[in-house]
């Protein structure tokens, strides 16, 4: 059968491009294998997540000094604690002796981790506080000093964000975070007396590529048809969903950014009557409270739109409805661990706790009524793209973004219901994990805006 | 888990009305066979208006589900929604249906309380979908109304008892 449009001959995957990316057709295309190999999957573990600033967890996690949680991240066994000073504390679970993960509970509250293997114990800020039968070892401090717990080489914290890198020589965090820093501030900046996770935590995961759940939270066109379940429960809640005039930006360095005014509501910031006019009203008085204490622009900008920040390469802040913090963690090309928060106020009401909880667990994680769909789109994917792999026609191979390329060359802001947020993720991502792009015609003049309000500030 | 207002011999009384193992027992099993053929619409009608269905997280530790994440904490109208949701061809999750398979035990009678009792379970749950098999381990914590034609949900809650949700086992369907 003839092609419809050319194609141009791409290699094979391994000596051709991942992705092609082409200004004249208007096409972009990523090569599917890189859901599908775990070649690709060694070199995203040991160049994405061994060289880059990583969402480990949320300060509010562990409250009080000893609080830890254990935590696996690019594979590696962690320790997340606050030590005796209430110094956040990030160490590899591993002993020092002959690397028995040391504590095996999934949180808690010590002063001290002890290894049962041959009772070797370490203070909650690491040193080597027990050392069975010491006298059979060199009778010399730095010995015990060389046996400290390994703390991870970078830890920096972000409006309570916590990061950690594997690498020493990875840049400054907020350097990383570029833009996407601004976006988690006004999410920061919700509370009065600030933020704070909850427990009751979702552990799930897919049978599914991670860069699926990156797309799928960067895809605001899947919205109607997929959840179309949902965006009915809301119309029959009398709030109806549009996509218009909502658009896509893409922050630099893998991050991006939907800004959404028409999904739906958004505990204390835009009511909707499924919320209840209780709610109606606190949403009025919380509106005075923002602008009071932040200034009427700084309040509209954190309250009048909801945002899907996606933060390279593994943490995804919706902030929309209610308030999710989720984590991703590759466990093979085909797998994904997925961990999710509720983010709430310190301090508010009761009611308002509540709605906010049933609110949001109505849409979202594997028993809402909306996530269960997009789950089902990730494995949906993962298992069609075996199909194509190693095809006859190696021009079949490939997964199509090229949604909105028309558009952006005319130099407009990409819809959130385009693919621009998804080819600036995958180009970035090829960038670092150091696969080629084949890029064919002229890309658009200017370079994608950094967000609402660098472009406001260009006009 | 024992307690003073607790069965003896598997018999409860509710106000004046004898609620006995066998009875909870068989209420159990009904609804599991109305799950696992998908009579939703029946299944909803083993709900008290007002009821509440709840899934609590994997890391629960007694909090209520307005104070704390949980997997599904549906009040009586997201219930329905939840129904109807399940109902339509385009809830893709549940499209095609999963074969599911329950086998429901251990029931105890906890406490008679007012006007309700109640109840503790363990529940097995074999489901298949897309050439995957899962399995789903943990134990029902329901407060039963007693009525006088029989028992109804107040509250459903199905507590998982695995470390997480496994790969590709989500909760698209009722636990």
């Amino acid at each position: 059968m003839a092609q419809q449009t050319p194609v141009r001959p791409l290699g094979a995957p391994g000596d051709g491009a991942m992705i092609d990316e082409d200004w004249e057709a208007l096409r972009f295309r990523v090569h599917r294998s890189a859901y599908r190999e775990p070649e690709v999957f060694a070199e995203e573990i040991a160049r994405i997540w061994g060289h880059t600033w990583l969402y480990l967890g949320h300060e509010t996690e562990i409250p009080k000094a000893g609080d830890f949680k254990t935590r696996t991240l690019g594979g590696r066994p962690l320790i997340f604690c606050r030590d005796a000073d209430g110094e956040v504390r990030v160490f590899f679970n591993s002993c020092t002796h002959r690397g028995t993960v040391l504590c095996r509970h999934s949180e808690g509250n010590t002063k001290f981790f002890q290894c049962f293997y041959h009772a070797w114990a370490f203070s909650n800020s690491g040193e080597l506080a027990a050392l069975p039968g010491d006298d059979a070892y060199p009778d010399d401090p730095a010995f015990r000093a060389s046996m400290a717990l390994r703390q991870v080489p970078r830890l920096q914290i972000h409006e309570g964000f916590v990061f950690i890198a594997f690498d020493p020589d990875v840049p400054d965090l907020l350097t990383h975070l570029g833009p996407a820093a601004h976006y988690m501030s006004l999410t920061a900046k919700i509370g009065e007396r600030g933020m704070t996770t909850l427990p009751g935590v979702q552990l799930y995961s897919v049978k599914g590529n991670w860069k699926l759940a990156v797309e799928n939270a960067m895809d605001g066109y899947h919205f109607a048809p997929t959840h179309n379940t949902f965006v009915g429960y809301l119309r029959e809640t009398g709030f109806a969903v549009t996509d218009d005039d909502q658009y896509a930006y893409d922050l630099g360095g893998g991050h991006g950014l939907l800004v959404l005014t028409g999904h739906n509501g958004r505990i204390g910031m835009v009511w909707e009557p499924r919320f209840g006019e209780e709610e109606k009203e606190r949403t009025v008085v919380k509106r005075r409270e923002l602008e009071a204490r932040l200034g009427p622009e700084l309040a509209a900008e954190v309250a009048d739109a909801s945002r899907i920040l996606f933060v390279f390469p593994n943490l995804l802040l919706f902030d929309l409805e209610a308030l999710t913090i989720r984590q991703l963690e590759p466990v093979a090309a085909d797998r994904t661990d997925v961990r999710a928060w509720q983010f709430v106020e310190v301090g508010e009401p009761e009611s308002v706790r509540a709605l906010r909880i049933k609110t949001m667990v109505s849409f979202v994680g594997p028993g809402g009524l909306a996530t269960p769909d997009d789950i089902e789109a990730y494995e949906a994917v993962q298992r069609g793209i075996i199909a194509t792999a190693d095809a006859a026609d190696p021009a079949h191979d490939w997964s199509d973004m090229s949604r909105g390329m028309a558009n952006e060359k005319q130099g407009n802001q990409g819809r959130s219901i385009d693919e621009g947020a998804m080819r600036s993720f995958w180009r970035h991502w090829a960038h670092v994990v150091g696969a080629s792009t084949s890029v064919a015609g002229a890309p658009p003049a200017g370079a994608p805006a950094s967000g609402p309000a660098a472009a406001r500030a260009g006009e | 888990m024992t307690s003073t207002n607790g069965s003896r011999g598997g018999v409860v009384s509710v106000e004046s009305r004898e609620v006995t193992r066998a009875e909870v027992e068989e209420f159990l099993y009904r609804e599991a066979q109305l799950l696992d053929e998908w009579r939703l619409d029946e299944w909803l009608t083993l709900f008290e208006p007002g009821g509440r269905l709840e899934v609590p997280t994997t890391d629960w530790a007694g909090w209520d589900a307005t104070t704390a994440g949980y997997f599904v904490a549906d009040d009586y109208e997201l219930i329905r929604a939840r129904v109807k949701r399940l109902k339509s061809r385009k809830a893709h999750a549940e499209n095609p249906h999963s074969r599911t398979h329950r086998m429901v035990s251990n029931v105890i009678l906890l406490e008679a309380g007012a006007e309700t009792v109640w109840i503790t379970a363990n529940f097995v749950i074999h489901r298949y979908r897309d050439g995957g098999a899962y399995t789903y381990v943990g134990r029902y914590e329901h407060v039963l109304k007693v009525e006088a034609d029989g028992l109804r949900f107040r509250v459903r809650r199905a507590v998982p008892v695995m470390e997480s949700m496994d790969p590709g086992a989500r909760l698209s369907f009722i636990l």
